[in-house]
């Protein structure tokens, strides 16, 4: 979507008659690219379905607050983030168990779940990819994984490109070393 | 050889001419190295069929639903109204009939079996050693908490039966004076 694309939607949805209609576009646009991105962090697909959910809500609900500071591409990928890494500490809040001990129990159902379809290889990318701190592990995903920009990455997490690109590099070395190991 | 006038410093032949094809192999060999690399290139999540259909709907549906307008219980002054006149006419009522009982309610009417389950049942903010904190002992005798007074034999019983020891009497310090 282009900037000029984008400022037009975000006009129609802060205007009560035009918000239905351009609400739909703005879902039919983004649902696939922050399901994806919300997927990554809380892995199950429905636990990923809620929190997908919650974020348009939250978006739809928000949007009279968009300022336009930042591309509403950004401001929902950090409203998708904060959702995601909320639900996950209240999950462990309600199972009483760490959010390490989380952290493991999610890649161990991974093995049972319908919707995983990776082998070997995969399960020790997820092992190795819980075991970075999270900023690091969503820097590589939105990076390696979404193919996103350095730009926009720092846009949607709130930091510098700078802090960014140095963060990917360690996040990509702790990997190929974990793989290499195990 | 290429010589720089403002300073020694030389360059190979052809350096800058050949630099962007060098520059471009470089990075070719760069991303190939990254293709190499163990990390893998999908990571195995899947989803149903039809899901990306079905959410939007979902989702449209969830934020149409017309949000329920929360009406405070006191809205208007109407309300203070209609209590202000409900309780007039129930002391118009009152004043016109009288009391209809003689006798005033009074601690007394209450059965000693209700005041009990009153003390078992409600939570007291204070526990035992608070309230043992704050009721002087001094104040209380043995009788305010008995029916029957307890009788010289029957202490003596007791104390047959229940001290081995009667050095756990301390009655060493007692002053029978």
């Amino acid at each position: 979507m282009t900037l000029i694309a984008e400022e037009t939607l975000v006009q129609e949805l802060q205007r009560e008659e035009s918000r239905t209609k351009a609400f739909e576009v703005l879902v039919n646009t983004y649902k696939e690219r922050l399901y994806w991105h919300i997927r990554r962090i809380v892995l199950d697909h429905d636990d990923t379905d809620d929190v997908l959910q919650n974020t348009f809500i939250k978006v739809y609900r928000n949007i009279h607050k968009f300022k336009g500071d930042s591309k509403l591409y950004s401001w929902m990928y950090r409203i998708a983030t904060n959702e995601s890494l909320t639900f996950l500490k209240q999950k462990s809040k309600k199972l009483g168990i760490t959010d390490r001990e989380l952290k493991d129990r999610m890649v161990e159902n991974l093995q049972a779940d319908v919707y995983f379809e990776g082998d070997e290889i995969q399960i020790k990318l997820q092992k190795a990819l819980s075991s970075l701190p999270d900023k690091q592990k969503l820097v590589f995903t939105m990076k390696y994984f979404q193919e996103m920009k350095y730009k926009d990455i720092a846009e949607a997490l709130d930091t510098s490109e700078g802090a960014l690109k140095a963060s990917y590099h360690l996040a990509v070395k702790k990997i190929e070393a974990y793989l290499k190991e195990n | 050889m290429k010589k720089d006038k403002k300073n020694s410093f030389n360059t190979p032949e052809g350096y800058f001419e050949s630099f962007n094809g060098r520059l471009m192999d470089k990075i070719k060999e760069e991303e190939a190295k990254e293709l190499i690399s163990v990390i893998p290139k999908t990571d195995g999540f899947a989803v149903p069929d039809d899901y990306f259909e079905k959410v939007e709907s979902d989702i449209i549906s969830k934020t149409s639903r017309k949000e329920v307008k929360v009406v405070p219980l006191i809205s208007n002054r109407n309300f203070y109204y209609t209590v202000a006149a409900i309780a007039a006419i129930f002391i118009l009522i009152f004043s016109i009939t009288g009391n209809p009982t003689s006798d005033p309610i009074s601690f007394d009417d209450l059965a000693n079996s209700e005041i009990e389950a009153y003390l078992e049942d409600t939570e007291f903010e204070m526990t035992s050693y608070e309230l043992a904190e704050v009721v002087s002992m001094e104040e209380i005798e043995l009788s305010d908490i008995l029916d029957d007074d307890l009788e010289e034999v029957i202490i003596m019983e007791y104390l047959n039966e229940n001290v081995e020891d009667f050095q756990d009497l301390n009655l060493e310090d007692i002053d029978y004076e």
